[in-house]
């Protein structure tokens, strides 16, 4: 490129964690707090180790997550969101592959309240009949609606069915519409007894706190509660995949094909994790990706094509997620095998991987610009065990990454393209013939109430 | 969208509103504005918490601005823009931008295409280089087109042919006006998407990418007078041309409810309603947004509480006003359970709105509306993203960044008295599209 201005050398990433107290509670409580007090807010993340982990059935610790602001302590269910939403504030309970958490922001001058709140979810959450009742019945709808109009949302939930298979990763965390109808409420008391509790919690506070105020107000609510009934369990590292399973989901008037195509990938705790970063941006994570430049760029086949891998305690999964006009579904399903071929023969360059290098650098900053960046942030390394030098270190992790380092990257944690499992969303009709031909093929219709087979 | 699915339905929810003494909104004094030769205007703020900053060009084209047999122009070029110029090959754009630590998206609505970036601040003046190239320099390659309208294609059938809230919104959207072009899909119809032509292209392009058409809006590590000397260097030599013609259609009063039903392959029914309400710019804008928070606002809104959890009629429920340069619509959505009879579960509904009519809101649930909106407003100042978006649309849809500052007190200033003449006006079924989506029986068949 010939202008006049120079090219900087790639600047930025370099974020500190900010400073904050940590303390733990007697009854096994881990307490973050980072004061921020630039904005007139608060935030809060709470987090409960196990989650769908400790789960009977698919979606039973989602459904307690939903209940738990349901009614608590001396509120029924609307006074409670009434209370929330009368402040400005918000109260979400989210449930994640090993975690329930509960995240929320308040206005700052709402601290108490938001105190008290909170407290009340998670150690007096109500579990009335009636609203475990409407819960359960209006998720199996949810579910419904968005196989009706989301297919390349809930795919995502087929591939992990058909990868991780038995393995906890392969339940849907959401459950699924058969498993949904076979909670109990008596499984909701007991799960609440079973799986949260004071030695699984992690709290995290940020922004314009009052933090005397906030320490008091924590020991009093949290300060005697009890602990979970049992403690949480590891988890089992998954095992990859070897050969090719195809999973056709039937949607018979599906425009597209939407496809997700991935195996067993890495945990949180791959030493090589910003190599990884690097090689993921390339193969699938930024818009010049390989991915992206075949499938939309050059060729036109799709609006969207990305990969990447989900780190969890053990090996989440690796994914490739695309759609299709149904009539290329096998122009654009060869193109991305013939890609991820690509990378592990070829490898990616010096060129590729500088780029790389800045565009994973200069964007870094913009994930920690807000004290509820910092609250999950701080989360996310208290719940895995990392140190503050996971971010601290990562820039500097980034420029040392070499094309040695990316090249073990490559051989290591992206799948072999002989070793895939595929799922197809998509006019089974039309595509029957051209899926059998990337595997042993299995069969099932979209409104099936699961999502496997 | 460049990369993400176009919102549902295809009005942008601009101009999102904000709240309570904002007065106080740190750094706002830093803010300094200008106006280049050419008539592109400058907007920055600088913010210095991280190294990075976020870039919004306001272009004033959108399918208001499109004719039948060209629908979906103004958001083709939302992917051309990014196809190379006369300067660079097609995928350069990013491939510099990315190089450099930057990452960027665009969307298009009714009214507005708008560009983003976000980058780190030493690639600022690689930035005006690349945005200025684009306005200045844009090439039209004929393969690069023929691509491109596939993807285009391909946007559109995840987002309408295989959903059925953005095929219903689409079809109750075509039916709401008869003269006003709000009735065109932003994404396009499926045919005009197949055959537009080069000089289609063209024209458009030098209408409404000409940079008095232009409004650029900075946030973040950057100081007002370092982006004023880039704008010159870069952006000021682009000529101006002359000013689009002005959309004159006007949509006439609509006189009685109209009713759209589509059958499609589902489990879940669907209900839309979409109310004639004003422009982004009316006086009556704060109480309008309060009213719609009043009724679809979070699990304590009017129509959460009692169609969601009171009478489970509903299982899901959202609403939106398409706050445009012209009056436009207040959308109303309604996901039913597998098996409800949408004729049935309608009464419900009306009943609520007609009440909210008839007897207004009451204290509580007008402070609820104007705290949540209070935090929203906290929430986006507290990015650089979150300033840039919200001083553009000011400008753009209010006619002056500096009328953010002052919507704080407008929405405390709202009475009951207010929401409730705006939900009479409003809420009026006669000036109504309902639009019913149920499952087709014959599909269901076809599958077994």
């Amino acid at each position: 490129m010939s202008t006049a201005y120079a090219l900087t050398h790639p600047s930025g990433g370099a974020v500190q964690v900010p400073a904050h107290e940590r303390v733990v509670l007697p009854n096994g409580i881990t307490l973050l707090v980072v004061p921020s007090p630039e904005v007139p807010l608060i935030s809060f993340h709470a987090v409960c180790r196990g989650g769908p982990l400790g789960d009977s059935q698919p979606g039973l610790a989602s459904l307690v997550a939903g209940l738990l602001d349901k009614g608590a302590g001396a509120r029924n269910a609307f006074e409670f969101v009434d209370a929330v939403e009368g402040a400005g504030g918000s109260f979400t309970t989210v449930t994640g592959t090993e975690a329930l958490s509960i995240t929320g922001q308040f206005l700052a001058r709402d601290q108490a309240l938001m105190l008290e709140l909170l407290s009340d979810a998670i150690t007096r959450p109500r579990f009335e009949i009636a609203e475990f009742e409407k819960l359960r019945a209006r998720r199996i709808e949810l579910i419904k609606a968005a196989k009706d109009s989301d297919p390349a949302e809930v795919i995502g939930t087929y591939g992990r069915a058909m990868l991780f298979g038995s393995h906890p990763y392969g339940k849907p965390a959401g459950g699924s519409e058969a498993s949904l109808a076979s909670i109990t409420h008596r499984d909701v008391l007991d799960y609440y007894r079973a799986h949260i509790g004071a030695d699984r919690l992690i709290l995290v506070f940020a922004g314009d706190l009052d933090i005397a105020a906030l320490k008091r107000d924590v020991a009093e609510r949290f300060g005697s509660w009890r602990k979970a009934g049992v403690s949480a369990a590891p988890v089992p590292e998954p095992v990859r995949a070897r050969g090719r399973r195809v999973l056709l989901v039937d949607s018979p008037d599906s425009a597209q094909t939407y496809f997700w195509i991935g195996n067993v990938g890495v945990n949180k705790q791959y030493p090589e994790h910003a190599a990884l970063d690097l090689v993921n941006t390339l193969y699938g994570g930024c818009f010049t990706s390989m991915l992206n430049t075949e499938l939309r760029i050059k060729s036109g086949l799709s609006y969207s094509a990305r990969a990447g891998f989900t780190r969890t305690a053990a090996a989440g999964e690796f994914a490739i997620r695309s759609f299709t006009d149904t009539e290329n579904t096998a122009t654009a399903l060869d193109l991305s095998l013939q890609t991820l071929m690509r990378l592990k023969t070829e490898g990616v360059t010096t060129e590729m991987l500088d780029s790389a290098r800045a565009y994973v650098l200069g964007q870094y900053p913009l994930n920690f610009e807000t004290a509820a960046d910092w609250a999950a942030a701080l989360v996310e390394l208290e719940f895995y065990g990392l140190g503050p030098e996971y971010i601290d270190e990562y820039a500097a992790q980034l420029r040392g990454v070499t094309l040695p380092v990316a090249r073990g990257v490559i051989d290591h944690a992206f799948p072999n393209v002989e070793d895939l499992v595929i799922v197809l969303i998509g006019d089974a009709a039309k595509i029957r013939r051209i899926a059998r031909r990337y595997g042993e093929l299995t069969e099932m219709a979209l409104t099936q109430p699961s999502f496997s087979p | 969208m460049k990369r993400i699915p176009s919102s549902i339905p295809a009005s942008a929810d601009l101009a999102a509103a904000p709240p309570v003494s904002a007065a106080s909104a740190p750094g706002r004094d830093a803010i300094r504005s200008t106006v280049l030769a050419n008539g592109m205007k400058l907007i920055v703020w600088p913010v210095h918490n991280i190294p990075n900053v976020a870039l919004y060009n306001w272009v004033r084209a959108g399918s208001r601005n499109e004719r039948p047999g060209i629908t979906g122009l103004a958001h083709f070029f939302e992917h051309m823009m990014f196809n190379g110029t006369a300067r660079r090959r097609p995928g350069d754009f990013d491939k510099l931008m990315e190089a450099q630590g930057g990452a960027n998206n665009a969307f298009t609505s009714d009214d507005v295409t708008v560009y983003q970036d976000w980058f780190p601040r030493g690639a600022l003046e690689l930035i005006f280089d690349l945005e200025a190239d684009r306005i200045a320099n844009l090439a039209f390659d004929p393969e690069v087109i023929e691509s491109e309208r596939s993807v285009v294609y391909s946007e559109r059938r995840l987002c309408v042919d295989d959903n059925n809230h953005g095929y219903l919104a689409e079809q109750v959207q075509a039916a709401a006006y008869v003269a006003h072009p709000y009735r065109f899909p932003t994404i396009g119809w499926p045919q005009d998407i197949r055959s537009w032509t080069l000089h289609d292209l063209q024209t458009f392009f030098r209408t409404y990418y000409a940079p008095n058409n232009q409004t650029l809006v900075l946030a973040g590590d950057v100081a007002p007078e370092e982006a004023f000397a880039l704008a010159r260097k870069y952006l000021e030599p682009i000529p101006r041309q002359a000013a689009p013609a002005a959309v004159l259609a006007r949509e006439p009063p609509q006189l009685a409810e109209r009713r759209v039903v589509v059958r499609r392959s589902a489990q879940t029914p669907l209900i839309q309603y979409a109310y004639k309400a004003p422009a982004a710019a009316d006086a009556r804008a704060p109480a309008l947004s309060l009213l719609l928070s009043i009724l679809v606002d979070g699990d304590a809104s009017r129509l959460y509480r009692l169609l969601v959890e009171d009478q489970k009629l509903i299982i899901d429920i959202g609403g939106n006003w398409h706050e445009g340069f012209d009056p436009a619509l207040v959308w109303l959505y309604f996901t039913l359970p597998e098996g409800a009879e949408p004729e049935a579960v309608q009464p419900a509904i009306d009943a609520e709105l007609a009440r909210i009519a008839a007897r207004g809101v009451s204290a509580e649930e007008l402070r609820r509306a104007k705290n949540l909106v209070a935090v929203s407003f906290w929430k986006k100042l507290a990015t650089i993203d979150g300033k840039a978006q919200l001083l553009g649309e000011y400008e753009v849809f209010h006619g002056d960044w500096r009328r953010l500052f002052d919507a704080p007190a407008q929405f405390e200033r709202v009475t009951a008295a207010e929401v409730q003449a705006v939900a009479r006006e409003v809420l009026d079924v006669r000036r109504r599209t309902v639009g019913v989506l149920l499952p087709d029986p014959e599909l269901e068949l076809e599958d077994a």
